[in-house]
Order: C-alpha cells, then structure tokens, then sequence
C-alpha cells in the first residue's frame, strides 16, 4: 500500500517536472516575438543616417590595429602611447578623434597626431598617409621602412607602389587592399582574418629598392 | 466453483507477476528515455552553441569590416552538418548581415534579445532548436550569430528508444508469464490441491484422505502439514466418538436388559407386596376390630361389676356386715385395677398401631395442672404427702388436653406410689428456649441407674413395687410414648436416696383459651332465663325472632341499630346472639368478625339467622351456628338450646331414657338415676329407642353408641334431622374409642359426651342438674 503512493507520487513528482519543462520551452517563443516587435522600429531607424566615407575609414584605421601584430621591441621601446598619426592634410577633421577616443591597441591608450615633418613618422604605430603627400610617397616610405609603421592610404596604386595598406572604393562600401610583402619587411605580422575581408592581397615588394 | 477458484488464484498469481514485472520495467524504461532525452538535448545544444561560436569568431573581421560575403563564406561550412536548418549573422545593431539555409530559404527571423550578462540564448520553436550568440571583440559586442536546427536526430532516437522499451518489454512479459508458471506450480498447485481436498473431506466426510506433502515454500509447507494433522486428529478422534457411540449403545441394550430383568423382578416384587399389602391390611382391619371389640366388651361387664359393686357399698339396699363391706370393696377395687389394665393395654396398642389421635390445642398450664392435682389430690392424702404446683403465669402449651392430664396423672401416681408416707411432690412448668419443660419431682427413694434405663419399657415395674400388685406396669411406657406423640421426650433424673424428677418439653403456645369456660359461665347462669340478643335492623323480623324466643321463656333484647351491637353485647353479656347479615349501615359480617375479636364477646354463642346463604363464610368468621332464611320456630330455638345448654323454666316431669344394650349397665344407670330422683325409662336396642321417642318425647336420652341393628349415631342422626326431636337433649355415654370426627360431630349434635374408660357417674349426674330441672322430681 504505502509502496504504491510512494511509486505514484515519484510518477507525479517526475512528470510535474516535465510539465514544468515543457511550459518552459513552449513560453519562450511567445517571449521572443512580444520583444521583437517592440525592437522592431529601433532596428529600423539604426539603418537611416548615413555613414560618411572618413569616419568608416577612421573606424578602419583603429581595427586595422586589432588584426596586426607589431615586433615586441619596437613597441616597448617608445613612450607609453599608440600613436596614430595622419601626414599631409588631414581630411578626418574631428571625426578621428571622436572614433578613437579612449580607445586602445597593444595594451595602450591610442594617441592621434597630426604630423608634418617626415622625421616625426617612425615614431607612428599607424601612419595615414593624406593624398596630398602623393608626390613625396617614395621618400616617405623610405623613411620609414624597417620602423615598424603600418602604413594606410587612400592613394590609388599606393599598396602597388609600396604601401601596406590601401583603401578602395567598392560602390557604396569601402573596401581595402594589402601588400602582404611590405607588411612583412617591416616586420609586421597582419592577422589570416584581415588578409580574407580584404578586396586585394598583393606581394609586390616596394619599387626602388 | 472450485474451478473457478483455481483458475482465479492462478491467473491472479500470473497477472500479479506480469502487472509487477510490466510496471517495472516501464517505469525504468521511461525514466531511462527521460534521462537520455534530457541528456541528449543538452549535447544537441552544446554542440550548436560551438558551431555559434566558431561561425562568430570566424565572422569578427568580416563583421569589422563589413564584408558579408566573408561572413556568408563561413556560414556555408555548416553545410557538414544536415541538422542544422539555417543560421545567420547579425550586426550589432539587429541588421541581418549574412545568411545560410539548407533549404535556400532565406527567411531572416528577428532575434531575440540575449539576456544581459549571457553571451548566448537558446529556445525551442515548432519543433526545432534556435539559438543565438552574440559576437563579441575586446569585450565589445559587434554582432551576434543566429543558429537553427531540427530535433530531428532526437525524434529518431526517441522511436529507436521506443521501439527498444516495447521489444524489450515484450520479451519481459513473456518471461515473467513463464516465470508465473513455475510460482503457479510452486505455489498455486499446493492450494489447490488443499483445497480439492478440503472439499472431499467436507462433502464427503472422508477423513482418511491427506494432502500431499511438499518442502517448499515453507509457509504451504507448514499449511499443508498443519491441515493433515488436523485431519488426522479429527479422523482420531470421530474414531474414538463413534467407538464411545457404538460401546454406548452397547451399554444402553445391556442396561436395558438389566433393566427390563429388574422390571420384571420389581413386578413379581410389589404383586407379591401388594398380597402382603392385603394381608396386612386384612390383619389391620382385624386388629382395629378387635381393638373396638375389646375395648367395648371388656369394659362393658366391668362397669356393671363396678357400678353394682358402688351400690352394694353405699348401702342403698340394706346394711351390709364388715365382712361383706371389705368383699364389695375387694371388688371394686380389683375391677378399677382390671379397667385401667385394659386402658393402658388398648392405649398401648392404639399407640403402636400410629392409631392414636391427638386433639392438640392451647393448654393453660396452671389451669391443667390445677385439675390433674385436685383429681390426684384424694389419693395422695391417703399417704399424708403434700401436693404443689409451680408454674409461671400465662405459660401455655401446644397438646391434647386429655393425653396431657393423662402423662401428668401417671407420673403423679408414679410419685405417690413410690415415695413413702408423708412425702413431697411437686409438679412444675417452666419456659426454656421456646418450649415449655414439666417436671414431676417426689422426694422419694430415687432410682438406681442400672434400672433408669429399662424403667419405660412396658411391662416393667421396680422391684421395690414387687410386694405390692398396684399399677399395670403400663403407666410409664404409655406416658413416655404419649410425650414423644407430642414431639417430647420423656426423661428421669435420679439418685438413690435423693428422691426422682421426670421430665419432658412440650412446645410453647401463645394463647391460652381457659377450657371449659363456657360450660362455667353457662352453668353460672343455668339459674336464671336465658338472655338473647337479637341483632337484626328490619323490625318486622326482629319482632318475630323477639316472639318465637319470648314463647319459649327467653328473655330478649333486640339491637336495630348493627354499629352499637358490640356495645350492648359487652355490656348485657348475653347467653347467646343472633345476627342477621344483610344490614345497614354495617353489615352482619362485620359485626360478627368485631364480636368475635372482643375478649368481652368472643366467647358468647353466635347464631346467624341470614337469608345469605354461606355458612362456611360464616363459620370462618367465628359463627357458633348458620341458619338460613326462613327459619322455623323449632330450629332456631333448637340451635339456641344447643348453644346456651338451657332448658327453659318450665320443665315437663318426662322421664330419662336410657338406651343401652347391655342389661347390667342399662340397670346401673337406670338405678343411679332413680337414686338421684329421676324419672327413668330405658331401651334395650336402637329400635326400641327411636319406638319410644316416636311415642312420647323423652325429657333428655342417655345414648349408648354401640348397640345391636340400629346404632346410637343413627339414632342421633334420625332424631336431629326431625323438627320434633331436633331439641332432643341427647347425653353420649359409651366404651367406644371415638376417632377426632366422630367426637367432633358429637360434640355438635350431641349435648354431653361421657366416657366409660374414665370415672363418669359423677360427671353424667352433674351435668344432667344442669339439664334437667329439678323443679319436679319424678320417683319411679
């Protein structure tokens, strides 16, 4: 007798349980489709203001930073800073410097700076180089080759002619190519990931040498 | 029935095993399938959950860098895995950015959101798994993967489990039927078994079948040896009752015929004691006459010797010289002494025959003792010796009065005899323990004690008595017998020298009715005319009683008024009452219960003169006489004649007659009456007294009861019966032995009883100047 409500009530117990489960599972959707619809106008408005050409390519400038890997004692050598500087005239404006505010790249604070004079480059982690400097290209890559700068352009042919980084022009979107080869003379190691979203991997070792 | 029990008890044990083995199983394989389910869900969703997280890591660039083609390159490895329906990647902001189908359905569904603090969500839609991880870099969310897949490896499983449970279920219940099988033999077939047997030994009642023994399970084992056992002890003991029941029945045919024997044996036995029944009584019969004729013929020539012999003594006749004085005398006294001999003898034999009645009633003992002293006292002055009574006041005893004055008289003749001149008795009474003891002490020369123990066995006398021929020998033997006839016993106290105490207990009365009270207070007014009152409230009928009774010398006071009759009855103590019945506002019965409770009045005769006709009623209540209405003039007066023992004033000179068989005692009384100045006419036969009343009323007869053809109750009868001799004073005197009826009717039809055995002469003459006037003297 005293077995037999045992073993009924252990029956309920465990199909309490899975009631309780299947109230659970069967719950959720109705859950996801009440938050969905409150979500839906947000999502919708996100995709309205439209994104202009510099701040994608300043965003880009930083994640660049996150897939290359610069030679440790090069690094550690400097100032506590990642300096992220733009040479010639810098078609930014502020936009840079609210994208890369309070951000960070290899463990430090990233630092822009607006440079003019060709000896202040090797001190740059990231160096865009503004299309105004299109004419002095061989001797700026020059003065910083071996210094562990990686080096970005919107210069046409600029991976071609030694650069390591060059952004292009997709339709709307803006898309980029790599010289795989100058990268690696400089000691630069770029990551598998950005080699596979880039337009282009190119190896053509920079002219004049 | 039995069929369906063992097939009942069997299927019973098979469904237990299956439904025990089926639940068991089922519950384990369901518990089973629960477990792995939840188990292999969890794998499913671990595994999807690795999937989210390759395709998110492998999207981060792409993502970074907005290039979903990238993105949608790495969605397309899931293609490996056919369950997974489609997945998706989504930016940040909720955009899809890259999409994979396994159907080419490229339905983007709108993600939940993941719940803080998660990297990952996952839920269960339309039978399908989605789940949603978001893509995070540094700790920055930049997008999320979206992954679906069906269930449908897990519906397989569960129908492969399903298919597993039931064959395996199946296989299980095909064993435990099996197993069943073997308990049904183990188990059932012993019961069954049992119980076919149990079946034969109560319809049949065969006890000699057993049930097979088995070794196990040990319980039926127990079972089955406890039922044999019992079957033995029962098949033992019904043995044992139908041996006890056939030894039984064999004693009951032997004990009948013992008992038919002894039936038979007990037959002949009371024929022959019903012979000698007859014979006794034939020889009993012959005893009580020989008893009656004795007592009557011997008594009745030994009256006229005595009677003749007092009238030779008193001279009546001329003078007799001494010498003829002294023979008269000799025999006198000789003839007393045969009397008394012939008493005792018939006593004694009356006694032993259980012949002797006893009229017991209350006795005053100083009153008893009072007469038996006075009677003794003339003997006992011839010897000089002084005579006391001692008794307490008011003790009273339970016996016959006659039987009681006889002990006393015997054992006070006893003392006078043996103890010498000048001598002490003394009779005396005391009440010990509810029964009163009398004792008759002399202070003569006492007993020796080898004599005290033969002293009551009749015909005994003490060897000092020897010299002188006085007593029968009788007297002590018939006194000790007649004491235990009273439920006593008589006892001696002696020593030689100290003088002699006898002494018996007789039970205590209560109640003492002073004997002869009535004869006093009756002759006390023989003097004087009767005085009647006559209760009666109808005035009509008052004056006619007033009337009759007047005419016939009475003097009569009449009570009209029934609730003053006990007053006038106390205060003028009548010599007698009447009372009707039917008055107002008490009626008679009343009135005779009242004066029969009052000491003043309870000893007046009552006479009810009723038209109620219930004598017995009457007589209860304590009426002398009933008579019923209408009642003539003769009756009453004759009734009131019986009861005040009256004659009126004017008497008639009519003779006496005297009617007796016997020539010499007809002569001797007919003599003493002449004596006493009697007119005397005598009847030889009953036919010559009923001639000669029928001729001339007799002024009183003397009635001897035995007489030749016609005898005195008859006599008695005849005369009692007619209105002319109703008022016939009629004296008894005869030798007869009268049983308690006779003298009981006696005494009522008759006005005196006298008899031969003891002293009567006196007696008879005392009593007939009461009757018979003297007014005038008749001399024959």
């Amino acid at each position: 007798m005293t077995r037999s409500s045992d073993s009924a009530s252990g029956q309920c117990a465990l199909h309490n349980c899975i009631s309780i489960r299947y109230l659970r599972v069967w719950q959720f959707p109705a859950a996801v489709i009440v938050m969905s619809a409150l979500l839906h106008v947000p999502i919708l408005q996100a995709q309205q203001p439209k994104v202009s050409e510099y701040q994608v390519k300043a965003a880009y400038l930083y994640n660049f930073g996150r897939f290359v890997k610069w030679p440790p004692g090069l690094a550690a050598g400097k100032d506590d800073s990642f300096p992220v500087c733009v040479l010639g005239r810098d078609p930014f404006g502020p936009i840079l410097d609210s994208t890369l505010a309070g951000e960070a790249l290899e463990g430090k604070p990233v630092v822009i700076r607006r440079i003019g004079r060709l000896q202040d480059a090797p001190d740059c982690r990231i160096l865009f180089v503004s299309s105004t400097e299109e004419n002095h290209l061989k001797e700026i890559l020059a003065a910083i080759d071996q210094a562990g700068v990686l080096t970005v352009s919107d210069i046409p042919g600029f991976s071609r002619r030694g650069g390591m980084i060059q952004f292009v022009a997709e339709g709307d979107r803006v898309r980029f190519e790599i010289n795989l080869a100058t990268a690696e003379s400089a000691r630069l190691v770029l990551s598998s990931e950005l080699l596979k979203v880039a337009a282009t991997v190119r190896r053509t070792p920079r002219s004049g040498d | 029935m039995f069929k369906a029990q063992n097939h009942s008890i069997s299927r019973k044990l098979t469904w237990m095993n299956m439904l025990v083995s089926g639940a068991a199983l089922l519950l384990a394989c369901a518990a089973f399938i629960a477990f792995d389910m939840i188990t292999f869900r969890q794998a499913m969703l671990r595994n999807l959950s690795t999937q989210a997280q390759i395709i998110g890591s492998n999207s981060i660039s792409a993502l970074l860098f907005n290039d979903p083609q990238s993105a949608e390159n790495t969605l397309l490895a899931l293609r490996a895995a056919p369950n997974i329906l489609s997945a998706q990647v989504y930016l940040p902001d909720g955009r899809p950015f890259a999409s994979y189908s396994r159907d080419r359905d490229r339905h983007s569904p709108v993600l939940p959101p993941i719940p803080s603090g998660q990297t990952e969500t996952h839920w269960i839609e339309d039978g399908q798994m989605a789940l949603v991880r978001s893509v995070a870099l540094d700790g920055k969310p930049i997008g999320a993967v979206y992954i679906r897949s069906d269930l449908q490896e897990l519906h397989t499983r569960l129908q492969r489990y399903a298919l597993i449970a039931a064959i395996v279920l199946s296989a299980c219940l095909l064993a435990a039927l099996l197993i069943s099988s073997v308990f049904r033999r183990a188990v059932a077939e012993p019961i069954v078994h049992l119980s076919e047997i149990a079946r034969v030994v109560s319809q049949e009642k065969n006890y000699s079948v057993r049930a097979t023994p088995i070794r196990s399970p040990a319980e039926l084992a127990i079972l089955i040896d406890a039922f044999n056992e019992m079957l033995a002890q029962i098949q033992q003991s019904e043995r044992a009752l139908r041996k006890a029941h056939d030894e039984l029945e064999q004693r009951v045919r032997e004990r009948t015929a013992e008992l038919e024997t002894a039936k038979k044996e007990v037959e002949e036995f009371s024929h022959s004691i019903l012979l000698a029944k007859e014979e006794v009584e034939r020889g009993s019969k012959f005893k009580d006459q020989f008893l009656s004729t004795m007592s009557h013929e011997l008594r009745t020539p030994l009256n006229a010797v005595l009677g003749f012999s007092d009238l030779l003594a008193d001279e009546r006749y001329g003078p007799l010289n001494e010498r003829q004085q002294r023979y008269v005398k000799h025999i006198h006294t000789g003839g007393r002494h045969l009397l008394s001999l012939i008493s005792d003898i018939l006593d004694l034999s009356k006694i032993e025959a259980g012949r002797m009645e006893l009229a017991i009633e209350s006795l005053s003992v100083d009153t008893v003792f009072g007469e038996v002293l006075s009677a003794m006292q003339p003997l006992a002055d011839t010897k000089s010796q002084s005579m006391s009574k001692n008794t307490e006041a008011g003790l009273a005893v339970h016996a016959d009065s006659t039987r009681f004055k006889q002990v006393l008289m015997n054992l006070l003749g006893n003392a006078i005899k043996f103890t010498p001149n000048g001598g002490r008795i003394e009779v005396a009474a005391r009440s010990v323990e509810g029964k009163v003891r009398v004792e008759v002490r002399d202070n003569g020369p006492g007993i020796p004690p080898e004599e005290q123990q033969r002293i009551f066995e009749a015909f005994y006398r003490l060897r000092e008595s020897g010299k002188k021929t006085e007593g029968t020998g009788l007297g002590l033997a018939i006194t000790h017998r007649l004491v235990e006839l009273h439920g006593g016993e008589l006892s001696l106290e002696s020593q030689v020298g100290q003088g002699s105490c006898f002494y018996f207990c007789l039970p205590a009365a209560v109640t003492v009715r002073e004997p002869l009270s009535r004869k006093t207070e009756s002759s006390s007014i023989s003097a004087l005319p009767a005085r009647i009152l006559v209760i009666e409230d109808d005035r009509a009928t008052a004056q006619l009683i007033q009337s009759q009774l007047t005419s016939a010398g009475y003097e009569v006071m009449v009570c009209e008024e029934p609730q003053s009759a006990l007053e006038m009855a106390a205060q003028f103590q009548p010599g007698a009452i009447t009372l009707d019945i039917v008055m107002k506002p008490r009626n008679g019965w009343e009135v005779l219960s009242q004066l029969k409770r009052d000491k003043r009045t309870a000893q007046i005769p009552l006479i009810v003169v009723s038209i109620v006709d219930q004598p017995s009623m009457g007589m209860l209540l304590g009426a002398d006489e009933y008579l019923v209405k209408p009642v003539n003039k003769s009756t009453l007066l004759g009734a009131i004649r019986r009861h005040v023992s009256i004659r009126p004033a004017t008497a008639p000179g009519r003779p006496i007659l005297v009617v007796e068989d016997d020539a010499a005692t007809r002569e001797f009384i007919a003599e003493l009456l002449s004596a006493q100045g009697y007119a005397v006419a005598t009847a030889a036969d009953g036919a010559q007294a009923r001639a000669q009343v029928a001729a001339s009323l007799p002024e009183l007869v003397i009635l001897d009861l035995v007489l030749p053809e016609v005898s005195g109750f008859e006599l008695l009868g005849e005369w009692r019966a007619s209105p002319r001799t109703a008022d016939l004073a009629v004296f008894i005197l005869t030798s007869m032995d009268l049983t308690q009826e006779e003298q009981s009717y006696l005494r009522t039809h008759a006005e005196s009883l006298f008899n031969k055995q003891e002293p009567w002469q006196g007696a008879l003459l005392k009593q007939l100047e009461r009757v018979v006037s003297l007014g005038t003297p008749e001399k024959v």
